[in-house]
């Protein structure tokens, strides 16, 4: 998914301010460390249970409903509220990627051709309200996925019937592709055709189960209940909510949660949140510090109370193969040549890990190219070859719109690119578009993007997530993700053969030569891959609490406090 | 009298009118990308965004929108485009913090100005009569926000002394919390206001002063103090009071916005900003309209007012 | 800010002349020279007068500077290093923290957090905030004489529509109007007939300035010429069978001058400090073009680490909005007829 500071979209200023109050009291929570109401819990080996924390997010999360949320802030919070037939383990690095049954018994059988998925759902399952789990749950929850025309929705047309389902329209029809039998919890699902991604879209949030009666509408003010370590409780929508622990959570294998209760509030203003937990007014900061205030927390907390962690995401510069000067390969090579990216990591405060592949290092089939065709990321860019380049392929004073939407970082980046590109014969300059509507606008082949600023974060952690944005068979006339409209026919044989394969270790490497070709042919100029961080107060135990899974970033279940 | 008024408050309400559909003009005639498109999402299909169209009514013609949006505001209707909420619920969480912020700030001002115009005044000439001054140009040459955030990051920040951003709520954190949260907005906000006030009442002191009916009070055998009260400064008063309630009206109608985002109140002028933003039309409208009616109810207030102390201006109209 | 509105005249304080009372006027000077010499006794409106005239001419040496600084406003050196003090320093840290003023020819105002050099942008900004400033005013001027005379001129309903749309400009709140004019018109520009403006261009924040601020000055015109017709000397215009237009342009228009004149520098200063408003909302200057809110609005961001990226703007911003602020002072006294006597104990 790509990621936007949403909050930071609201005015400049308002993001930079001071800090505040704390609002009214959570039942403990204030300052000293290590005093809490709400159970004084066993101290385990990996720090105790028990306690309340504050935590803060920039914007509250787009939906708090399983079916529609499709950002980082939302899926940290629906993994624990809401768990799927399929899950992750609660574990970081390679670990956290890897593939456990979570309301399932056990993880699927998939028939040689690849197209039928058998599962059986554990028995005695019960919502956080009381309810028994049915198999049938399954089926609803796909339908409110596809039927609320979710984001996620176009994973699921790969289910047999699913288009016809949604082209039909009517909520409470039946899906051909999907057959459960709620007496012995068997779950069958038939796809269309076979899709070595499916295990993860079954584990994705979208299929998190909820109970066969949740309306067909966005439940966001009234989430329905879930089976998992949290619960909602208090939702009160753009101000915040809170995460309470389900007292009798307990499926097999899976996580519970430390904390009792996770308060989440909405402070737009992130020198704010800075300030509010450097004086342990707040406990946990999920986005990062403030752009003045890096440096400080930097220096007096790292290692004690703050971290940085790469993300599986990229972040890069699109190029579009359709329309000049960009369907020159020289041009688009001359682009991989003049960015520095050590100058973009600073535009990102540091927070970037600059790198030459399209996949970042966190996946699976992510090979390091090295030596970088286009240098060395981390030393000075070769200027002069892109000059030369763009002399050569007769581009010189050629005009060119760098795209960028009004967040901060976006329009530093088009201004950075635009400022390269002057540099190396071209006539750009930058176009800003609003926030909200900016990537159905470059998706717009109407649009005639030249080339622009763009990042993703992997939805889960298959290769096949990431190529499919340079995918020729992506390609769409609106609402497209191949910005670029990369269509390489070597790569796009390996990756259609690559995505049939359930099993990603016998295809990394396929994946690892398709990343080395769009690289290589300059397909798109990426530049690095996003850190994010965690910030804490003096409460949380830093050491042995600080679990950073590759999808959900900071896993909120294995928080506690000394 | 009673004629006036109610010439008066019909007029107001066709201004009312005319603002609601010049807003509504502005964000759905000037093209500016596709509403439907917006709330979409990423993600969108073409299917998706025609439904949200068909459930918004941006298929309609324009005037039927107008309508629409028009009852959904006065029923309290009004969601917004961008995150679902009750546009009319966001603007009652943000009033009491605006109108703290604009009475605060506005009562401030008028009592410094008053204070600084006699001030001024009584030491005409004199150096301190010139330094007043000059800090009262400075202060109306700072744009506000600039202000605002020195002085959030110094005082504040820096110092300690206050803090910086952010409102408190007096029925949480009580009375001393909410006023250190508002000094530093109401002062940064009243400096823009403080040197025009002092210097019209400087101008309107010095001028009445000599007019030929204190003379004759004067003359008649009052004392200074009598005719310097009651004669002086209430004639030097009354210009005050007016643009005083013209400005109140102003800074209600939108002139804190800036103060508002600087510090961080989240009233309704911040709403606004934000809400622009992301070209959320329904916020926007709504808190226009709001600051529009403050604006002409307190031009209103102020033309009766004033006509009822002058009874020329009510024949006149 | 409250630059005059219809119910208070124009305020004439004459602090800062030195505290002269006014002699009887000379006999035989026309009234704009008599004017002329007043402004030149006010020796503090002079300075300040001066100040700004300074302020343009660096603003207009942009370009040199550039020069010198071997840059443009544009160009990022995010890499970059220079030599300060004999130490070799980075123009942008790793972590994003931009130098400040090293008070040499390069960076001499220090970077901002693209890598830029902050007193080129600065200059380039006064360009452009000074070029919005003084054309939005003379739009301003333009419409409000424009409407003013033709509303007080013709009255009936000629005065009635022009008023009731004043009214209405009147009570929709100015900044609001301005950032909501702002925001929509920088994404699609304008277009009315065969006139296109595109999104990113200077005119726009420069018209939604001018229009905007219309309300402002044409009230008081309007009520000048009201006075002004029935002043003898259009009477015996008409007399002589002069028509309206005649009228307008040779009776009332040099009448309104000095009306026009006194307002002018507020109108300019007002307009400076509206543009600073409405970039630093994001509804004014588009990037990649610096103007003092843009800067200033870039800068708050960095208040903690880089605080001379608001302060030098701000400085900047406040001198030229002041000089014009005391010399527009300056110039009522001179030319308001009414300048009152002080009282001096």
């Amino acid at each position: 998914m790509p990621r936007s500071l949403r909050g930071v979209v609201c005015l400049s200023f308002a993001c930079a301010a001071m800090f505040g109050l704390t609002a009214c009291g959570g039942d403990d929570d204030e300052g000293s460390a290590g005093t809490t109401a709400g159970g004084a819990g066993a101290t385990d080996a990996a720090g105790r249970t028990g306690g309340t924390i504050k935590t803060a997010y920039t914007s509250f999360p787009d939906y708090l409903d399983p079916a529609l949320s499709y950002t980082q802030e939302g899926w940290q919070t629906m993994w624990t509220v809401y768990t799927p037939l399929l899950t992750y383990k609660h574990d970081e690095g390679a670990e956290g990627a890897t593939l456990v049954p979570g309301l399932a018994e056990a993880m699927p059988e998939i028939s040689d051709d690849g197209k039928t998925y058998t599962l059986k759902l554990r028995q005695g399952l019960k919502y956080s309200d009381g309810t028994a789990v049915k198999a049938s749950d399954f089926e609803h929850t796909i339908k409110r996925v596809l039927n609320l025309e979710s984001g996620g929705s176009s994973f699921y047309l790969a289910i047999a019937g699913a288009e016809k389902y949604v082209e039909d329209g009517k909520a409470r029809a039946d899906i051909s592709g999907i057959e459960t039998d709620d007496r012995t919890g068997a779950i069958t699902i038939n796809l269309t055709e076979p899709d070595g991604r499916f295990p993860y879209i079954l584990t994705m949030n979208f299929a998190g189960l909820v109970p066969g009666d949740t309306p067909f509408q966005n439940m966001t003010k009234d989430p329905p209940p879930g089976v998992g370590p949290y619960r909602f409780e208090n939702v009160r929508v753009n101000r915040g909510y809170d995460l309470v622990k389900v007292a009798d959570f307990d499926v097999p294998d899976q996580a519970v949660g430390k904390l009792d209760k996770i308060e989440v509030d909405i402070v737009k203003n992130r020198r704010r949140q800075t300030q509010d937990t450097i004086q342990n007014k707040l406990d946990y900061m999920s986005d990062p510090p403030a752009a003045d205030q890096l440096r400080e927390v930097r220096a007096r907390y790292a290692g004690k109370r703050y971290k940085e962690f790469v993300t599986n995401s990229t972040y890069y510069y699109f190029l579009n193969h359709r329309i000049a000067p960009f369907d020159d390969e020289k041009a688009r090579q001359a682009v991989n040549y003049a960015i520095d990216k050590r100058a973009i990591a600073r535009l990102f405060g540091g927070l970037l890990e600059p790198g030459c592949n399209f996949l970042p290092p966190g996946m699976k089939g992510y090979e390091k190219i090295d030596p970088c065709p286009w240098g060395d990321p981390t030393a000075a860019p070769n200027v002069e070859r892109a000059r030369e380049l763009v002399r050569e392929a007769g581009l010189e004073g050629d005009s060119v719109t760098v795209f960028g939407n009004d967040e901060p970082e976006s329009r530093s980046l088009a201004e950075y690119l635009s400022d390269v590109l002057n540099d190396i014969g071209f006539k750009a300059k930058p176009r800003i578009v609003e926030a909200s509507v900016y990537f159905t606008t470059i998706g717009n082949q109407k649009t005639r993007a030249q080339l622009g600023v763009t990042n993703w974060f992997q939805d889960f952690p298959h290769p096949g997530n990431f190529m499919f944005l340079v995918d020729g068979d992506s390609i769409q006339s609106t609402n497209n993700q191949n910005f670029g409209n990369v269509d390489d026919p070597q790569v796009n044989r390996l990756l259609d053969a690559a995505n049939r394969n359930a099993d990603i270790d016998e295809v990394a490497d396929e994946y690892a030569q398709a990343d080395r070709l769009i690289v290589e042919g300059a397909h798109v100029a990426p530049y690095g891959h996003r850190k994010l961080t965690v910030f804490y107060s003096e409460r949380i135990d830093f050491e042995n609490c600080t679990v950073w899974h590759p999808v959900y970033n900071l896993d909120f279940t294995n928080l506690c406090l000394k | 009298m009673g004629r006036f008024v109610v010439r008066r408050v019909a007029g107001m309400l066709v201004v009312m009118f005319a603002v609601s559909v010049l807003t509504f003009l502005i964000f759905n005639v000037i093209p500016n990308g596709d509403p439907a498109d917006r709330m979409a999402g990423r993600n969108s299909t073409p299917v998706q965004i025609a439904a949200i169209e068909r459930e918004w009514g941006f298929d309609k013609p324009i005037y039927t929108q107008y309508l629409t949006t028009m009852e959904k505001v006065f029923t309290g209707d009004l969601i917004s485009y961008a995150n679902q909420t009750s546009v009319v619920e966001e603007i009652k969480r943000g009033i009491p913090r605006t109108f703290a912020l604009a009475i605060g700030a506005a009562l401030i001002w008028l009592a410094m100005g008053t204070a600084l115009g006699l001030y001024t005044a009584m030491r005409a000439g004199r150096f301190s009569d010139t330094l007043v001054t000059v800090l009262a140009l400075i202060g109306i040459s700072m744009p506000v926000f600039w202000l605002g955030a020195l002085a959030s990051y110094y005082l504040g920040f820096k110092l300690g002394v206050f803090p910086n951003g952010g409102y408190a709520e007096i029925g949480e954190a009580g009375l001393w919390e909410w006023v250190k949260h508002m000094i530093l907005p109401w002062t940064v906000l009243a400096t823009l206001f403080v040197g025009v006030y002092s210097r019209v009442l400087r101008s309107n002191i010095l001028d009445t002063i000599n007019d030929d009916y204190v003379r004759t009070a004067r003359a008649k055998g009052l004392t200074e103090r009598r005719v310097m009260v009651h004669h002086v400064l209430r004639n030097s008063l009354i210009p005050i009071v007016t643009l005083w309630g013209l400005d109140f009206g102003a800074v209600l109608g939108g002139g804190a916005i800036l103060t508002e985002t600087v510090f961080d109140l989240q009233g309704v002028g911040q709403y606004f900003a934000e809400s622009i933003g992301q070209l959320d039309v329904p916020p926007v409208l709504a808190v226009t309209l709001f600051g529009a009616f403050f604006i002409v109810l307190l031009n209103t207030i102020v033309d009766i007012v004033y006509a009822a102390l002058d009874p020329r201006i009510r024949l006149s109209r | 800010m409250p630059i005059a509105d219809s119910s208070v005249q124009p305020d004439p304080s004459p602090v800062l002349d030195g505290g002269r009372a006014e002699a009887a006027p000379a006999p035989g000077l026309s009234p704009w020279a008599l004017a002329l010499r007043r402004l030149g006794r006010n020796k503090a409106a002079l300075a300040f007068g001066a100040l700004f005239v300074v302020l343009v001419a660096l603003a207009l040496a942009a370009p040199l500077w550039a020069q010198l600084a071997d840059t443009t406003p544009a160009r990022n050196h995010l890499s970059d290093t220079i030599v300060v003090n004999g130490k070799s320093e980075q123009v942008v840290t790793f972590d994003g923290v931009p130098i400040g003023p090293t008070w040499q020819r390069k960076f001499f105002l220090g970077a901002d957090s693209n890598g830029r050099d902050v007193a080129v942008r600065l200059l380039y900004g006064a360009r452009n905030s000074l070029f919005i400033g003084i054309t939005a005013a003379i739009i301003t001027a333009f419409l409000a004489v424009l409407l003013g005379t033709l509303a007080g001129y013709f009255r009936g309903w000629t005065d009635a529509v022009i008023s009731r749309s004043l009214d209405v400009m009147w009570a929709f709140p100015v900044l609001l109007l301005g950032v909501a004019l702002g925001v929509s018109l920088a994404l699609g520009g304008l277009r009315i007939g065969p006139l296109r403006i595109q999104g990113g261009s200077l005119w726009i924040p420069t018209i939604i300035i001018g229009v905007v601020s219309v309300v402002y000055l044409a009230r008081p015109i309007r009520g000048q010429v009201l006075s002004l017709r029935e002043k003898e000397f259009v009477e015996a215009a008409r007399a002589q069978g002069a028509g309206p237009l005649r009228i307008m342009f040779s009776e009332l228009l040099p009448n309104l001058a000095s009306t026009i004149l006194v307002f002018f520098p507020l109108l300019v200063a007002n307009a400076i400090l509206l543009e600073a408003a409405l970039s630093f909302l994001g509804a004014g200057v588009q990037p990649p073009e610096p103007s003092w809110g843009t800067m200033l609005s870039d800068g708050v961001v960095l208040l903690s680490t880089a605080p001379h990226l608001t302060i030098v703007p701000g400085l900047m911003l406040v001198l030229t909005v002041l000089a014009l602020n005391v010399f527009g002072d300056g110039v009522r006294d001179a030319l308001d007829p009414r300048a009152k006597v002080r009282f001096e104990h």
